[in-house]
C-alpha cells in the first residue's frame, strides 16, 4: 500500500492556480522530495497532505485512508491525520520546555503517563536531546530547536512524516550534518518521508526520488540520477545543477544517433527522437572538457577554484560555456584552448521559451 | 508497520462538508460587533439623516448655521493652537533628551511622560489651583504688583488652550523620540563627511527626516484636542467659551436632541478630517522609507557651553508639567481651605475623611470598578476574538469584523456616547450602568483590539499549525498555544482599556443617571460645584488607586504589562 498517494491535486487562491493536477505516490519506507523555486506550489502540496490547507480538487490518501476529496465531500482535519510534520521556522513552542514540546501529541492521544514518559524519552535520545528536558526553546540553538521538532513530529509514531524545508535556516556545516542524521533516521525507522525543499544539492543526497515542480506542476518524476543525467526539459536542466544550453542543427540522423552542426563542428550525438533541423543542445560543465590541443577552439574567459573543482567560463564565438574540470591541468585567464563535447543531449528547439 | 496504526485512535473520515469550529465561534462575535458598534452608529446616522422620521438635512444645515459655527471655529483654532504649541515643545524635548549631550536626560524622559497617566481633566483643576483668580502661583505675582485682579486667568481660551497643549506635549515626545531613535546614524555620518557642520546636519538632515512623525503627533494632537470635554468644560465654560464637546453636552442638557446630533455630525467631520490627513501622512511617498529597522545609535550633539543652561530650562519645564499641577492637588486637598496662608496649622486631612463618608463618592468608586473591569474584560475578550478570527483562522469576511472593531477610532467620544444614547435609551437602558458600558466597549474596542492584534502577528502561524499536526484540533491549538502566547498582549489590552476608563469623564458626564455617577463625573461636579478641596482630594485618590492598580498588574505579569 502506498503511504501517501495524490491523484489530481488542485489548489486556487482566489484567483491564482497554486498547485495544478498533481499527481504522485509515496512508497513504503520512500523518502520523496518535492523540489521546485520558491512560488513553484511544493509547500502548498505538503500542506495539502497535512490538512493545513483544503484542497480545490483531487484525491489524497494517507495508507490507503481517504483523506480529503473535495468530490466525495471528504475532509480530515489534520489533527486526525497520522502526519508528523517538520516546519521551516521549526514552529517549537516557546513557552514549553523541551519535554512538555515533544509530550504534547502524546498528551492530546491520551497516553498513559509511563507509556508518555517511556517514549518522549526514547524520541528525544533518538535525536540526541537527552538532558535538554527542561530546558526552554529560547535556549537552545537552531539545531536542538530543529531536533525538538523532529522529535515532536516522531513521537506519535506517525504513519508518515512531512518535512518542510526543515534545513533551509540552519548553516551550512550543521545542515550538512542534519542531512546525514536524516537519512540515517530514515533508514532506521523506515518512516516514508514527503520533504519540501528548494536546494537541488539537498534533494539529491537525501532522496529515494524527487518530484521536479514548476509553476503548480509536476514537470518531472525520478530517482536523483535520472533527474539530474537525463532532465525532461530546459527548466528541470537548468535547476537541478548547471547546464549549457546552445543552438544547434541536426544534419542527419544515423539509427540512435543525430549528426549535429554546432560551434563550426559536426558530432554525434546518442538521440533517438528523429528530430531534424534546429535543436538545443545540453551538456553539463563536467561533460565538457578542456584540451591544449585540438578541440573546438576557445578562449578562457574567467577561471574560479571550487577546491575539488575548477570552474571555467569559456567562450566559443558568441557562446559562452561553463565547463568543470579536476584541477590537475590548469588554464589561465585570456589563454587559448580547445573544448571538447564529451557528452551532450538534444532537447528540441520548441521547449525552449 | 501496524504497531504505528495503533498509536493514533483512527476515525472514519465524515462524509459531510467540515464545520470548523472557528466559524461558529466567530458568528457570536459577529452578532455583539453588530449590536454594540454598527447599531448605534448607524442609529445616529439616520437621526441625523431623517431627525423627524423622515428624510431631511435639516440637522446639517442647523449644524452649518453661524450660532453653531462659533463651538465649530473654536474647537479648530484651540486644537490647532494647542497641538502646534505641543509639537513645538515635546520636539525640541526629544531633541535635547535623545540627541544630545544634556545632563540628566534620563530623568527628564519619565517626568516628561508623566502627565500621559494623568488624565487631562484632573490636570485643568491642578492649573486651575495654580493660576486661577487665586492661583498660588497667580497670587504671590498680583500682590507682588500690587494689582488686585488678574486681566487674564486659567479660566479663559488661552487657558484651555495651555492645558491641552499640556497634556499632548506626552503623545508629541514619545513619537518623535521613536522616530530620532530609529534614524540611521550613517545618515548623519555621511552629511558630515560630505563637510556639514552639526547643526547642518540637525537642520537638514535629522529634522526632515522625523518631520514626518513630528507631523503625525500634531494630528493625533490635534484630535486628541479636539475630542476632549473635561479642559474646556472646567475652564471655558465659565466664561462662556464653548467648543464642539461642550456645546453638545449643553444641548443635550436643554435637552435639544437634534442640536445634539447636528453638532455630533460637526466633530465627527473635524475628527474624519484630522484622520484623512494622518493617512497621508504615514502614506507619503517613502517619507519612512530611510528610518530602517536596524537603528544605530548616533552620536550625541555636544552642547557644550549651553548643557547646564539648556539643563535647567529643560528641567523647570519638566516639573511644571509633570509636578506641579498634581502638587496643587495634593497641596489644596490638604488645606482648610483653598486659599488658606501656607502654614502648618493650616493641614487638614478633613477633605479625605469627608468625601470617605460620602455616599455619592463610595458609589462612584464601586460603579467605576464594576465599569472599567467589566469593559477591560469584555473588550480584551472580544478583541482577542476578532484578532484571532482575522488574523489566525482566516474566517471568511473577517476583515470586515476588524474594520468594524477598529471603527470607534475615528468617532470622538462625545458621539460614541451619544449614539448609545439614541440606539440604547428608547430600550430602557437609560440611567443605567448599561449603557454606560455600552459606550465604555465601543470607544475602548479599538485599543484593546490594536494591542492584542499586534501581538497575534508576532505569534507565527506555524506554531499553531505544528499543534494542529501533533493532533489538535483548532479550539484546542488556539488554547493550548496560541492564546498562552498572546497572554501578555490581552492583558495589556485590558489593562490599557482599565485605565482610563476608570476615571472617565467625557461619556459618562452624557450617560450617568441617578445612581450611576462615576469618579470622573464625581470628581467634575465637586469642581464645577466650587467644592475644589474635595474634588482634589478625590482625583488623588483616584489617581493612587490607578498607580496601585498599575502596579499590581506590572507585578503580576513580571513587568511585561503596565506602564
Amino acid at each position: 500500500m502506498d503511504a501517501i498517494s495524490v491523484r489530481g491535486l488542485w489548489k486556487r487562491f482566489d484567483d491564482t492556480v497554486a498547485v495544478a493536477d498533481v499527481s504522485f505516490t509515496v512508497g513504503e519506507r520512500e523518502f520523496f522530495t518535492l523540489l521546485g523555486p520558491s512560488g513553484c506550489g511544493k509547500s502548498t502540496t505538503l500542506r495539502c497532505v497535512a490538512g493545513l490547507e483544503e484542497p480545490t480538487e483531487g484525491e489524497i490518501a494517507i495508507r490507503g485512508r481517504l483523506v480529503s476529496s473535495p468530490a466525495a465531500g471528504v475532509f480530515v482535519p489534520p489533527e486526525r491525520r497520522s502526519i508528523g510534520m517538520v516546519f521551516q521556522s521549526y514552529a517549537v513552542w516557546p513557552h514549553m520546555t523541551v519535554w512538555a514540546n515533544v509530550a504534547y501529541p502524546l498528551r492530546l492521544a491520551r497516553v498513559g503517563r509511563a507509556e508518555l514518559a517511556r517514549r518522549v524519552e526514547l524520541v528525544l535520545a533518538m535525536v540526541g536531546l537527552d538532558g535538554l528536558e527542561r530546558r526552554y526553546p529560547g535556549q537552545l540553538s537552531g539545531g536542538q530547536q530543529q531536533r525538538v521538532a523532529l522529535a515532536r513530529a516522531l513521537v506519535r509514531q506517525p504513519d508518515v512524516l512531512l518535512l518542510d524545508e526543515p534545513l533551509s535556516n540552519l548553516d551550512a556545516r550543521l545542515r550538512e550534518q542534519m542531512r546525514a542524521e536524516l537519512r540515517a533516521l530514515q533508514r532506521r525507522t523506515g518512516i516514508p518521508i514527503l520533504y519540501v525543499t528548494h536546494d537541488q544539492a539537498e534533494a539529491m543526497a537525501l532522496s529515494g526520488r524527487i518530484a521536479v515542480m514548476t509553476g503548480g506542476r509536476i514537470v518531472q518524476v525520478g530517482r536523483p540520477l535520472e533527474v539530474y543525467a537525463r532532465p525532461r526539459d530546459r527548466f528541470v536542466a537548468t535547476f537541478v545543477g548547471v547546464m549549457n544550453i546552445w543552438p544547434a542543427h541536426v544534419v542527419s540522423r544515423e539509427a540512435q544517433h543525430a549528426v549535429v552542426e554546432t560551434l563550426g563542428r559536426r558530432i554525434r550525438i546518442p538521440d533517438g527522437s528523429g528530430a531534424l533541423g534546429p535543436v538545443m543542445l545540453a551538456a553539463r560543465p563536467e561533460q565538457l572538457r578542456l584540451d591544449r590541443d585540438g578541440g573546438i577552439p576557445c578562449t578562457i574567459e574567467a577561471r574560479s577554484f571550487l577546491g575539488n573543482l575548477v570552474d571555467y567560463t569559456v567562450r566559443v564565438g558568441e557562446q559562452a560555456l561553463r565547463v568543470q574540470t579536476p584541477p590537475d591541468v590548469l588554464f589561465e585567464e585570456g589563454e587559448r584552448a580547445g573544448v571538447e563535447i564529451r557528452q551532450a543531449h538534444l532537447f528540441p528547439t520548441e521547449e525552449v521559451p | 508497520m501496524s504497531t504505528r496504526g495503533q498509536a493514533i485512535p483512527a476515525r472514519a473520515p465524515r462524509a459531510r462538508p467540515h464545520a470548523d469550529p472557528r466559524l461558529v465561534a466567530a458568528a457570536p462575535v459577529a452578532l455583539v460587533l453588530a449590536a454594540t458598534v454598527a447599531y448605534p452608529l448607524a442609529r445616529l446616522l439616520a437621526q441625523s439623516l431623517a431627525p423627524g422620521g423622515h428624510w431631511s438635512l435639516d440637522a446639517y444645515a442647523r449644524a452649518l448655521s453661524p450660532v453653531n459655527l462659533r463651538p465649530l471655529w473654536n474647537t479648530i483654532w484651540v486644537s490647532a493652537t494647542s497641538s502646534a504649541l505641543a509639537v513645538v515643545a515635546g520636539s525640541a524635548a526629544a531633541l535635547l533628551v535623545v540627541r544630545t549631550d544634556l545632563p540628566g536626560r534620563r530623568w527628564l524622559r519619565t517626568l516628561i511622560v508623566l502627565p500621559y497617566a494623568t488624565p487631562p481633566f484632573f490636570g485643568a483643576i491642578g492649573w486651575a489651583q495654580l493660576l486661577g483668580p487665586q492661583g498660588y502661583l497667580l497670587r504671590p505675582v498680583l500682590s507682588a504688583l500690587g494689582i488686585a485682579a488678574a486681566p487674564q486667568t486659567i479660566y479663559s481660551p488661552g487657558g484651555v488652550v495651555l492645558v491641552l497643549a499640556i497634556y499632548s506635549v506626552p503623545l508629541v515626545f514619545l513619537t518623535v523620540a521613536g522616530a530620532l531613535e530609529q534614524i540611521d546614524a550613517s545618515l548623519e555620518d555621511a552629511a558630515r563627511a560630505s563637510g556639514a557642520g552639526p547643526l547642518a546636519v540637525m537642520r537638514q538632515i535629522t529634522l526632515p527626516l522625523v518631520a514626518p512623525a513630528m507631523l503625525a503627533s500634531g494630528v493625533l494632537a490635534f484630535m486628541a484636542a479636539a475630542t476632549n470635554f473635561g479642559v474646556p468644560a472646567l475652564l471655558g465654560a465659565r466664561v462662556r467659551f464653548f467648543v464642539l464637546t461642550t456645546s453638545i453636552y449643553r444641548s443635550l442638557n436643554i435637552p435639544d436632541f437634534p442640536l445634539a446630533t447636528a453638532l455630533s455630525m460637526l466633530l465627527v467631520a473635524v475628527s474624519a478630517a484630522a484622520l484623512l490627513l494622518l493617512r497621508r501622512i504615514s502614506r507619503g511617498p517613502g517619507r519612512w522609507a530611510v528610518i530602517s529597522g536596524r537603528p544605530v545609535p548616533a552620536r550625541p550633539l555636544r552642547l557644550r557651553g549651553l548643557r547646564w543652561p539648556a539643563a535647567t530650562c529643560a528641567t523647570a519645564f519638566a516639573v511644571a508639567v509633570a509636578v506641579l499641577p498634581l502638587a496643587a492637588l495634593a497641596l489644596t486637598s490638604c488645606l482648610k481651605y483653598y486659599g488658606a496662608p501656607l502654614a502648618a496649622g493650616s493641614l487638614t486631612v478633613r477633605h479625605y475623611a469627608y468625601i470617605a463618608g460620602l455616599d455619592e463618592v463610595r458609589r462612584a468608586m464601586r460603579n467605576s470598578a464594576i465599569l472599567a473591569t467589566l469593559a477591560a474584560g469584555i473588550c480584551a475578550a472580544l478583541g482577542t476574538a476578532i484578532a484571532y478570527a482575522h488574523l489566525k483562522a482566516r474566517v471568511p469576511a473577517s476583515a470586515v469584523l476588524d474594520a468594524l472593531g477598529t471603527l470607534p477610532y475615528a468617532i470622538p467620544h462625545t458621539v460614541i456616547a451619544i449614539a448609545v444614547l439614541l440606539a440604547w435609551a428608547p430600550a430602557g437602558l437609560y440611567g443605567t450602568l448599561w449603557i454606560i458600558l455600552l459606550a465604555y466597549v465601543v470607544a475602548y474596542l479599538p485599543t484593546a483590539l490594536r494591542t492584542v492584534s499586534a501581538t497575534l502577528e508576532q505569534v507565527h502561524g506555524s506554531l499553531e499549525d505544528a499543534a494542529r499536526t501533533s493532533g489538535a484540533g483548532p479550539l484546542r491549538a488556539f488554547r493550548d498555544i496560541t492564546l498562552p502566547l498572546a497572554r501578555a498582549g490581552v492583558l495589556a489590552g485590558g489593562l490599557l482599556v482599565f485605565l482610563p476608563t476608570s476615571r472617565e469623564l467625557t461619556m459618562s458626564i452624557l450617560l450617568f443617571g441617578l445612581r450611576t455617577e462615576t469618579i470622573g463625573v464625581a470628581v467634575f461636579n465637586l469642581q464645577d460645584g466650587g467644592d475644589t478641596e474635595n474634588a482634589a482630594a478625590l482625583a488623588i485618590v483616584a489617581l493612587a488607586a490607578l498607580l496601585v492598580a498599575n502596579l499590581a498588574v506590572r507585578r503580576a505579569t513580571r513587568g511585561q504589562v503596565g506602564l
